[in-house]
């Protein structure tokens, strides 16, 4: 066989070999926390009161990452009210002046559990969060299902009604 | 003086701060962890961005993995803890030095493996 054709019919496998990779790998880039525990943490609640990672221990809970300066948490806010008769709804408030965060709860609505404070984003980091709106599910401490942007039906039916 | 040229010399001067805090942002005891800072930063892939390491992004999250970066470096770290902080978090995407492992060893090796395969052939047919 000639080399030009042994050169072709190689190169042609090797992209048809990334190409198959690229398609059948579809996992989103920007988060490996999917699987693993809740990360270890020690912060405030906005009411002030002391919570860590132990808190999700034994529950079924929603952990959602918003902010006052986020529109789209904004948007995604009376979907996650309608939701939170159906399962625990734990906020996580990003890289907030903690005043704001309570004005917007006062004005929009507060159907959180609870919320943990986190004005530097470190526990984000540890979320492998990218910025709000961001959403998991925590089921007995450990994270099983992770949606980045907006929280609405089709990625409620598609993340996380599986596992409810 | 002519307000134009006032403004000019008004917005010189907000400048010449705006990157002298810049540069101030982060203070290193010595030039090797400031060399590192920027060899790692320039290495992490911003995950908010299509493409682009940290050190290119002005984005709040690769504000972020800067700062974690500068803190493990003055706390340290050696650079393999400070990437797998980076990766255990944001995945292998976040790096733009793949590890020698998996699918990735395809990449680093490939290359080499069929340059030696088609020098082979090509000498091969040559004779």
């Amino acid at each position: 066989m000639q080399l030009s054709k042994i050169l072709a019919i190689t190169l042609l496998g090797v992209f048809f070999i990334f190409l198959g990779k690229l398609i059948l790998d579809d996992k989103t880039p920007s988060s490996n926390i999917t699987g693993k525990p809740f990360p270890q943490f020690q912060q405030l609640t906005l009411d002030g009161n002391s919570i860590s990672h132990e808190y999700f221990i034994g529950k079924k809970a929603i952990v959602n990452v918003w902010a006052s300066w986020c529109i789209t948490c904004l948007v995604e806010h009376p979907f996650l009210s309608e939701r939170a008769s159906e399962i625990s709804i734990i906020g996580i408030n990003y890289k907030d002046d903690k005043s704001d965060a309570v004005n917007w709860l006062n004005k929009n609505g507060n159907f959180f559990s609870t919320n943990i404070h986190d004005p530097i984003g470190n526990l984000a980091i540890d979320l492998g969060v990218t910025g709000a709106p961001e959403s998991f599910l925590v089921i007995d401490g450990k994270i099983v299902s992770h949606v980045i942007g907006e929280l609405n039906q089709k990625k409620w039916e598609e993340n996380f009604a599986p596992y409810l | 003086m002519h307000p134009i040229s006032r403004s000019f010399i008004y917005f010189s001067i907000f400048l010449s701060f705006a990157i002298f805090s810049q540069s101030q942002e982060f203070i290193f005891p010595n030039q090797e962890q400031e060399d590192r800072f920027y060899l790692l930063t320039n290495e992490i892939r911003c995950p908010k961005c299509t493409s682009g390491s940290i050190a290119s992004s002005n984005a709040p999250i690769a504000e972020d993995l800067k700062r974690k970066v500068y803190e493990q470096i003055i706390d340290g770290k050696t650079d393999l803890e400070i990437k797998n902080f980076i990766t255990d978090r944001y995945g292998e995407f976040a790096d733009y030095r793949p590890s020698f492992e998996s699918w990735n060893i395809l990449l680093w090796i490939g290359p080499g493996i069929f340059m030696l395969i088609f020098g082979f052939l090509f000498f091969r047919e040559q004779k």
